[in-house]
């Protein structure tokens, strides 16, 4: 009894303790600076981005149509456009100058997608006539491949590549299917959790982030498969389309129909969000796409502006 | 006197005094307004206790009835509760439109809540067919041929929420599960003998309120299911892929070979997405009402729609009118670009408007101007679906020299 007694003396002198007042005001005032650059770091971070680059055509009558897809070649530095509407591919070097307008001789029916892998090969996923189709620049050949899996039709939708294997997202069966070079399945991720499964993805850190735009959830699996981390994005964003892993890790969510793009932290909290609805340069109108080139610009691809927009931090 | 004698003493003249002015203040008001009308088996709390001035004020107010304050606010400030839990998951449309009195009386009524008895009639009221826009919307029957016994008793309550809920429709639980809170399995296997795995999916053939078929199926048989179910259905497997659909459905599974489609994962059959594959109430076997379709994966486009200021005018019941529903070229899968897809309706606009067109660059992208350059049809806060204020805010936007 003694002892608890001598506890809640303990407790009471404390309280009663008060600090000088002018020490007070310090620690206060430490506290709230603290507390504001807490809060202001993720604005500066969230301000900082601008555009640096302008993909597009310039005239009127040779503007992108619905232009669906990026693809950066480091080797070359240079930026390929799909351009869906027009069914032609656009590269532009590393400054945005256009260098090469490639419609394969007329035969790209809606292509949405493309990469170029290591051996020089440039895959396109054709959705008009639901192909995955090879341009062989050199030999100037265009093949267009109907995949099929065990489970019937592939109907590719994104599409990238390690270098050599191509990682094709089927929006049949909302898997991310993994091809070698002859088009042989060699693996195959599934989304068991999800409704529709993937939507979108992208091969980063080797691993594969992928997004369940109805679940509004980004699942990180291990090459093996295992998902290593689910990010729920909950009602940060009303409809996500597209991801890219950002600089620090950071997760950058595009979402198409708020017009902007959300940034979640390593952990899946949510940080910031960037830029907003409109035409104007540094604006968001119908977009669809969101990546990293390697020389750390944000390429958003707007289908609505017919433009990509590279920014910097 | 002692203190606390005269504590009470003052505690009963207050209370007493309360109560004598909440007496006082509703035989004021019964003076001119019949009692009588504000009595039912069950009475507002407010008019129970003679507190009419909770809700009205007698003497002016800027809202009709005399209502202290606006009817998206006044329930909320009793009912605080109430405010934040209704902004949940999938909200009945009265709650969107602070309409609280579509459903409940505000002095009394018949049934608990203040809801009438009959809340079957007060539901159809809503959801029975209805006029809207000079077009009659076919709705539910207040009876069928054959009519599911909690609908024919008026127990609407038995599968739906009131105000909102995590599913579509404001079911209380997920479809299967709720048909089997009533339907045991045991019942349910002897009606479906033959049935390949577990039943599931009922409401793909059967009309949870009424039919003119028995066992509630749906009115509208998809031919190949009439026939067989091995006329869609591999046998070793049971799954019916895509391109079994497009094998009858061929302009619609050409529609999905685009830019932008609805050729997405469900069961491994897109198709499945919207269309019940077995029967439906109407011949495009639509899973539900063309808005409550693309509502399950688009709500929030369709709530922006609904909570916008100025939305696009009338004649506009279906996303159908504007968007292909199975694929498309063109962004948000509208029938045509800008110009196009409003040309279906707006026939003369272009030709006398702000010009528009290929030969008519936007100076801030160098794109073509459309109508969509300066309307937004999915409506915004300004007249006419204009993207900003149209009396200056908007045009300054290319016209800067103004």
């Amino acid at each position: 009894m003694r002892y608890l007694m001598g506890i809640r003396r303990k407790a009471m002198s404390q309280s009663r303790r008060r600090p000088a007042p002018g020490m007070a005001s310090v620690h206060l005032i430490a506290w709230a600076f603290m507390l504001l650059w807490m809060g202001a770091a993720d604005r500066v971070l969230a301000s900082a981005w601008t555009v640096q680059l302008t993909l597009m055509r310039d005239t009127i009558e040779d503007a992108m149509i619905m232009p669906s897809a990026l693809f950066i070649d480091q080797e070359r530095e240079q930026y390929y456009v799909v351009d869906s509407g027009k069914n032609r591919l656009l590269s532009f070097n590393r400054q945005g100058a256009l260098l090469n307008v490639f419609n394969a001789g007329g035969a790209l029916k809606t292509p949405f997608d493309m990469v170029r892998t290591e051996d020089g090969m440039i895959w396109v996923v054709e959705k008009g006539r639901n192909s995955l189709t090879s341009i062989d620049l050199l030999g100037k050949k265009t093949t267009p491949h109907t995949l099929r899996s065990r489970e019937g039709a592939v109907y590719p939708h994104r599409l990238e590549t390690d270098g050599e294997q191509l990682f094709v997202q089927d929006s049949a069966s909302g898997d991310i299917i993994v091809y070698d070079s002859g088009l042989r399945e060699q693996q195959r991720f599934v989304c068991t959790e999800c409704s529709q499964g993937f939507f979108d993805f992208k091969v980063a850190s080797g691993k594969i982030w992928a997004l369940d735009w109805l679940g509004k959830s980004v699942y990180v699996l291990a090459m093996s498969g295992t998902v290593e981390m689910t990010i729920r994005l909950g009602d940060e964003v009303t409809y996500p389309v597209s991801l890219a892993l950002g600089p620090g890790g950071y997760l950058f969510v595009l979402d198409r129909h708020s017009r902007q793009v959300v940034v979640f932290d390593p952990d899946g909290a949510f940080k910031y969000r960037l830029l907003q609805q409109g035409i104007a340069t540094g604006q968001l109108y119908y977009p669809v796409e969101i990546l990293f080139d390697p020389w750390d610009g944000m390429c958003i691809v707007d289908e609505g502006n017919a433009r990509v927009e590279v920014y910097q931090q | 006197m002692r203190p606390s004698l005269l504590l009470l003493i003052v505690g009963c003249l207050f209370f007493g005094c309360a109560g004598l002015s909440a007496a006082a203040e509703q035989d004021s008001c019964f003076t001119c307004h019949e009692k009588g009308l504000f009595q039912d088996q069950v009475v507002h709390e407010p008019v129970k206790s003679g507190k009419c001035s909770i809700c009205h004020n007698p003497h002016a107010a800027r809202y009709k009835g005399l209502l202290r304050f606006e009817k998206g606010k006044l329930c909320y400030t009793c009912h605080q509760e109430k405010a934040e839990s209704f902004t949940k998951g999938i909200v009945h449309e009265p709650i969107n439109l602070h309409e609280c009195t579509a459903c409940h009386e505000p002095h009394a009524a018949s049934g608990k809540g203040l809801v009438a008895r009959d809340l079957k009639a007060r539901c159809l009221a809503c959801h029975g067919p209805r006029e809207e826009n000079d077009k009659i919307i076919p709705g539910l029957a207040e009876k069928y041929k054959h009519t599911h016994q909690p609908y024919l008793e008026g127990e609407c309550g038995a599968c739906h929420q009131p105000h909102n809920s995590v599913r579509p429709m404001l079911l209380v639980q997920a479809p299967d599960e709720l048909c089997g809170s009533c339907h045991a399995e045991g019942e349910l296997q002897a009606k479906h003998t033959g049935y390949p795995g577990t039943l599931r999916g009922c409401l793909t053939c059967h009309n949870p309120h009424g039919s003119d078929r028995p066992a509630l199926i749906r009115n509208v048989l998809h031919e190949p299911y009439e026939q067989g179910c091995d006329s869609c259905h591999e046998q070793s497997s049971g799954r019916v892929s895509v391109e079994k659909c497009g094998e009858c459905h061929a302009e619609a599974f050409g529609e999905m070979l685009a830019s932008h489609t609805h050729l997405t994962r469900r069961d491994g059959n897109a198709c499945v997405n919207c269309h019940s594959p077995h029967a439906g109430d109407e011949q495009r076997l639509l899973r539900a009402r063309q808005k409550q379709v693309c509502a399950a994966c688009h709500r929030e486009s369709i709530n922006k729609y609904k909570n916008s200021a100025f939305k696009h005018g009338k004649n506009i019941d279906n996303c159908v009118d504007c968007h292909h529903q199975h694929g498309g070229n063109d962004m948000a899968m509208l029938k045509g670009n800008g110009l196009e897809v409003c040309a279906l309706c707006h026939e003369n606009q272009g030709k006398f408007t702000h010009p528009v067109g290929p030969e008519v660059p936007d100076p801030r992208t160098g794109r073509m101007i459309t109508c969509i350059t300066c309307h937004n049809p999915m409506g915004t806060d300004y007249p006419y679906n204009l993207i900003l204020d149209g009396k200056q805010q908007l045009c300054v936007q290319c016209h800067k020299e103004y």
